[in-house]
C-alpha cells in the first residue's frame, strides 16, 4: 500500500504517495526528476548519493523515502545555480576538484555538512572525514584543497 | 538491487510497536536507522512483508553514561562522547562513515549483529545487559553473551524488541584501549580488538575475525575467512591488535 509522504526538498514542500520500498535516492531521481543525486553502489559504500537530511549528510540509497517524512532534504540542485554558486562549489571549480563529475554532488553534500558543523577542518584530518566518498578521477588532493579554501582555513 | 514490496507501519508508542510485532511475528522486521537493513532489503537477503519503523517511538530514545536507548544514533553519542566510557568514545569514529553514523543506531547495530560491528564487541567487553520486550514474554534482561547467538543471529524472538543496552558505571582509574584495521576509515573492520583494565582485572575482546566477538585475554580465538580477508590474515592481524590493546591498557 502506498504511503503518504510530506517532505521539504530544496525549500519546496512536496507531497506524494510512494511505495514504502522506494529509497530516498530513487524518490529524488525518478519521482522528482532531481537527477543530480547520483547512484553508484546503492549500498552505502561509494557516497555518490549523499544528500543533506535536516542539515546532516546521509546516504540517500540507505534511506527509504518514507523515513524522510516530515523532514527537509537538500540535494545538489538546492545548493546553488549557474552564476550563483555556493562558496564550496566555487572552490571546487577553482581547484579542479572534479573531472567526470559523478562523485561531485556527494562530495558537495559531505563538504557542506562539514562546513556547517563548525568544526575546525585540517589538512591532516580531512582525508579521514572524506573516506565515505569515493572519487576515481582527482586523487582527492584538489577536493581537500577546495574544502579547506571554502572553510577559510588555508 | 531493489527491495521486494512490503507494507510499512510507523508506531508512535512502544505498546503500539509491540502489538504490531506480536501480530505479525516472523513476517515483520523492526526498522531502526536502516543502515544495514535497507541494503539487505535491496539485495533481497531480507524479505519481510511488514517493516515497523521505530523512528517515532519515544521510549527508545535518549541515553545516559550507563544506558543507551536502542534508537540513539551513533552521531548523537559522538556529540556527547565525553559523558560515555572512554572506550566507547574511542570506538565511535570507527562505526561507519560519519554519514552513516548520522542514521545508524546502537540498537540497530546490536540487533543486526554483524560480527564486524563495534557495538557487539563493546557490549561483550563492557559486560553489558540488553533489555528486550515482547507482549508474549514481557520485559527481560539478557547478558551480551546470552543475546549473541551467532553471526547476524540474536536471542530476540520475532515478536521481541531491543529497548536499551546498559553497562556498569565506568570507574575512575579504569584503563582501556581500542584498535581496528579497515580498508578505509569507517569501512567494516577486517580485524579489531579492545581491552579494559578495571580494578586490576583485564578483559580483552577480539572482533571482526570470527563468527562473533570473542573474549580472548588468553590470545586464543576462532577465525573465519571470507572475500574481505582470509582466515590466516585475520588470525595474524587479530593477534597483533590484541597484543597492542592489552599492552596499551596495561600501561
Amino acid at each position: 500500500m502506498e504511503q503518504s509522504l510530506r517532505v521539504k526538498v530544496n525549500g519546496q514542500a512536496v507531497k506524494r504517495e510512494v511505495p514504502p520500498r522506494l529509497t530516498l535516492a530513487d524518490f529524488l531521481r525518478d519521482r522528482l526528476r532531481l537527477t543530480g543525486t547520483h547512484l553508484g553502489c546503492e549500498h552505502g559504500v561509494c557516497g555518490a548519493c549523499t544528500v543533506l537530511l535536516d542539515g546532516d549528510a546521509v546516504r540517500a540509497c540507505l534511506l527509504l523515502a518514507v523515513q524522510a517524512d516530515g523532514r527537509e532534504v537538500t540535494t545538489v540542485e538546492g545548493m546553488g545555480e549557474p552564476g550563483r554558486l555556493t562558496p564550496l562549489q566555487r572552490a571546487f571549480l577553482e581547484h579542479g576538484a572534479f573531472q567526470c563529475g559523478f562523485c561531485t554532488p556527494g562530495f558537495l553534500a559531505t563538504g557542506e555538512a562539514l562546513l556547517r558543523s563548525g568544526r575546525r577542518l585540517s589538512r591532516a584530518e580531512l582525508p579521514d572525514l572524506l573516506a565515505g566518498n569515493l572519487c576515481r578521477c582527482t586523487g582527492y588532493g584538489p577536493i581537500v584543497d577546495a574544502i579547506l579554501e571554502a572553510a577559510g582555513s588555508r | 538491487m531493489k527491495s521486494a514490496p512490503f507494507e510499512y507501519a510507523r508506531p508512535t508508542t512502544l505498546t503500539e510497536a509491540l502489538d504490531l510485532l506480536d501480530r505479525h511475528g516472523e513476517d515483520c522486521k523492526p526498522l531502526a536507522g536502516g543502515q544495514s537493513l535497507v541494503p539487505l532489503l535491496a539485495m533481497r537477503l531480507a524479505r519481510p512483508s511488514l517493516l515497523v519503523d521505530l523512528d517515532r517511538v519515544p521510549e527508545l530514545r535518549g541515553f545516559s553514561a550507563e544506558r543507551v536507548g536502542a534508537m540513539a544514533t551513533n552521531a548523537q553519542l559522538e556529540r556527547r562522547a565525553g559523558d560515555l566510557p572512554p572506550v566507547i568514545a574511542a570506538a565511535l569514529p570507527h562505526i561507519g562513515h560519519f554519514q552513516i553514523r548520522n542514521r545508524g543506531t546502537v540498537g540497530g547495530s546490536l540487533a543486526h549483529l554483524d560480527p564486524a560491528g563495534e557495538w557487539p564487541a563493546l557490549a561483550l567487553l563492557l559486560e553489558a545487559e540488553l533489555t528486550v520486550e515482547s507482549k508474549r514474554l514481557g520485559r527481560r534482561t539478557l547478558s551480551a553473551g546470552q543475546f549473541m547467538r551467532g553471526p547476524m543471529t540474536t536471542a530476540l524472538g520475532a515478536d521481541e524488541l531491543l529497548l536499551s543496552v546498559s553497562w556498569p558505571r565506568w570507574p575512575a582509574g579504569a584503563r582501556w584501549a581500542f584498535a581496528e584495521v579497515a580498508r578505509r576509515p569507517g569501512d567494516f573492520a577486517l580485524a579489531g580488538a579492545a581491552c579494559t583494565v578495571i580494578a586490576g582485572r583485564t578483559r580483552a575482546v577480539v572482533f571482526a575475525v570470527g563468527p562473533l566477538p570473542q573474549l580472548a585475554g588468553d590470545g586464543d580465538f576462532e577465525v573465519t575467512g571470507d572475500l574481505h580477508a582470509s582466515a590466516a590474515y585475520r588470525r595474524e592481524v587479530g593477534k597483533r591488535l590484541l597484543d597492542r590493546v592489552m599492552t596499551q591498557a596495561a600501561m
